[in-house]
């Protein structure tokens, strides 16, 4: 995880916001490259969640965790056995329990796949839907308020 | 000519030992300076020591404490905490209550009828009265005897509490209100529909000297570098997420990063992360320090704070600071001080906790950036110039 420094130091100091602002263009850039498709991220921000429920930020959080986790990887991985006793045995019953687990598997996580997917577009739909009527709405409040003086 | 000359202070405890909270340290602290400068100041607050249990533990009566006279009273032993508990539990769930609820909850909160007889009978002899913070029965009752004499040290932050309409009538009654930070006043402006003019005063943080951190190494049990937090533990300030985001950096990364807290309330962090977190409990001023001056970053996850003094002391120990992007009064003063970074989801911690490993004189700057703008803002001769000032008005 090793990267080029950010920033170079000037004598001015630093600029907290610039930082802030490379941060996330870095974060942009690595969420697009898939870095955070982690399950495990997905269950560590529950607890963000729960803590931001009367947050504005909410909805952008959630959407942007639901995208990182939606889709499960179903295919091949490296199997490894820790035991060393019979270990080449081991992974040989391993490849082929998965081999014909696959079979049945990957269609069943593939159309899941498809179900979160879909989820996923109807709710970022909702939501933009949403913003757009409240944003419409709230221009029309200030100018009301605006003609009543 | 000066036209104030005697000042009370009320809050709901007093600031001594290790047990008392935020708002009772700044307003026992202001009370402090405010002697020092030549006014006459008493200090009204109640027995109770816990703010758990608010049992009257103190002796009723007056004593001298650090130039102060104070005087502490019992709070009302009567409560109907059964249904102030029930109402107090929807009022933070964000559902409606009747106008009689409020009233109850207010009631039956923490007060004390003899501190608000002695307002009622004595009031008189103050210019001011300086109470806080606003969540109190106590401060909510006594700031309505003499409204046009107080001021008050809200420490508002954005909680359901705050939209109750009892709380818009006393923004409004006061004579004024001594904010902590800038955020802190645009909050209570927009939802009380406050005039502009209302103070920033604050509290002036002292330099202490550092007892270094080998004083501390033996109890920190590890040379590794640690990011560290500093208060209460609970899920209001945000430590259950801070445990599971540094577990989940060191599972991603592959750092030996380990978190240090001291403060008080249970830390229960997962199997994983349990080795690699020390908890010193409550620790003497200088050790603070040393293990402030230690730390590769101070994290203060809350979303809930008015002023943040621990945020402040990290600073002076010149260690930056990252705290969550939805604090709004932590991440105004990082962005004035340059003193630190925010966040607002994993992904983002992570990486800001990555550039402070991997740059150390990124973290040097914003660390000096920070006690720079301590010693500007938060030196004892700015904030009481503030107050001074806040007090003619």
């Amino acid at each position: 995880m090793n990267e080029e420094p950010l920033f170079e130091i000037g004598a001015d100091g630093v600029d907290a916001a610039e930082v802030v602002r490379a941060i996330h263009e870095r974060v942009a850039r690595k969420r697009a490259e898939g870095v955070y498709n982690d399950i495990r991220i997905a269950q560590a921000e529950k607890n963000n969640l729960d803590y931001l429920q009367n947050e504005e930020t909410l909805a952008d959080l959630y959407l942007e965790t639901l995208r990182d986790a939606v889709y499960i990887d179903i295919n091949d991985f490296a199997i490894h056995e820790q035991r060393r006793i019979a270990a080449p045995m081991l992974v040989g019953l391993k490849k082929t329990i998965w081999k014909l687990l696959k079979f049945y598997t990957y269609r069943l996580w593939s159309q899941q796949n498809q179900v979160n997917g879909l989820l996923l577009s109807a709710i970022e739909n909702m939501e933009q839907r949403y913003r757009r009527k409240i944003s419409e709405l709230e221009k029309k409040v200030a100018e009301l308020e605006k003609k009543n003086g | 000519m000066a036209k104030v000359k005697k000042v009370a202070f009320v809050a709901p405890r007093l600031a001594e030992g290790q047990a008392a909270g935020g708002a009772e340290t700044l307003l026992f602290n202001l009370a402090r300076r405010t002697a020092a400068e030549g006014l006459d100041v008493t200090f009204l607050t109640t027995c109770a020591v816990d703010h758990f249990t608010w049992k009257n533990e103190r002796p009723a009566g007056s004593s001298r404490r650090d130039g102060l006279n104070v005087q502490c009273f019992p709070v009302n032993e009567d409560r109907r905490l059964e249904r102030f508990s029930e109402i107090q539990a929807r009022i933070s769930r964000g559902v409606h209550v009747s106008a009689e609820e409020e009233a109850f909850w207010l009631e039956h909160n923490v007060n004390s009828r003899e501190l608000l007889a002695h307002l009622q009978n004595a009031g008189e002899q103050y210019d001011r009265i300086i109470l806080g913070p606003y969540l109190f029965g106590l401060i909510y009752h006594a700031a309505l005897i003499h409204p046009k004499k107080s001021l008050l040290v809200p420490c508002l932050h954005d909680e359901p509490f705050a939209y109750l309409p009892s709380f818009s009538s006393l923004f409004n009654t006061v004579r004024g209100c001594l904010f902590n930070t800038e955020p802190e006043r645009d909050l209570a402006e927009q939802l009380y529909d406050l005039p502009e003019g209302n103070p920033v005063v604050g509290m002036g943080i002292e330099d202490v000297d550092s007892s270094g951190i080998d004083s501390i190494r033996g109890r920190l049990g590890h040379t590794a570098p640690y990011v560290l937090y500093c208060g209460r533990r609970e899920q209001m300030k945000g430590t259950p997420l801070l445990l599971d985001y540094v577990n989940l950096f060191r599972l991603r990364t592959g750092q030996d990063i380990r978190l240090v807290l001291t403060g008080s309330g249970p830390v229960n962090p997962p199997p994983e992360l349990l080795p690699y977190v020390t908890d010193l409990g409550f620790v003497a001023e200088a050790d603070k320090r040393a293990v402030m001056e230690g730390a590769l970053a101070f994290i203060h996850p809350s979303l809930h704070e008015s002023l943040s003094i621990v945020l402040l002391e990290s600073w002076l120990a010149e260690t930056p600071a990252l705290v969550h992007s939805g604090g709004r009064v932590l991440r105004h003063q990082c962005l004035r001080a340059n003193g630190g970074m925010w966040f607002g989801s994993y992904p983002e911690f992570e990486e800001s906790l990555l550039v402070l490993a991997g740059q150390p004189q990124l973290r040097n700057t914003m660390g000096k950036s920070g006690r720079e703008y301590v010693l500007r803002e938060y030196s004892w001769q700015t904030v009481m110039q503030r107050l001074l000032d806040a007090l003619e008005k």
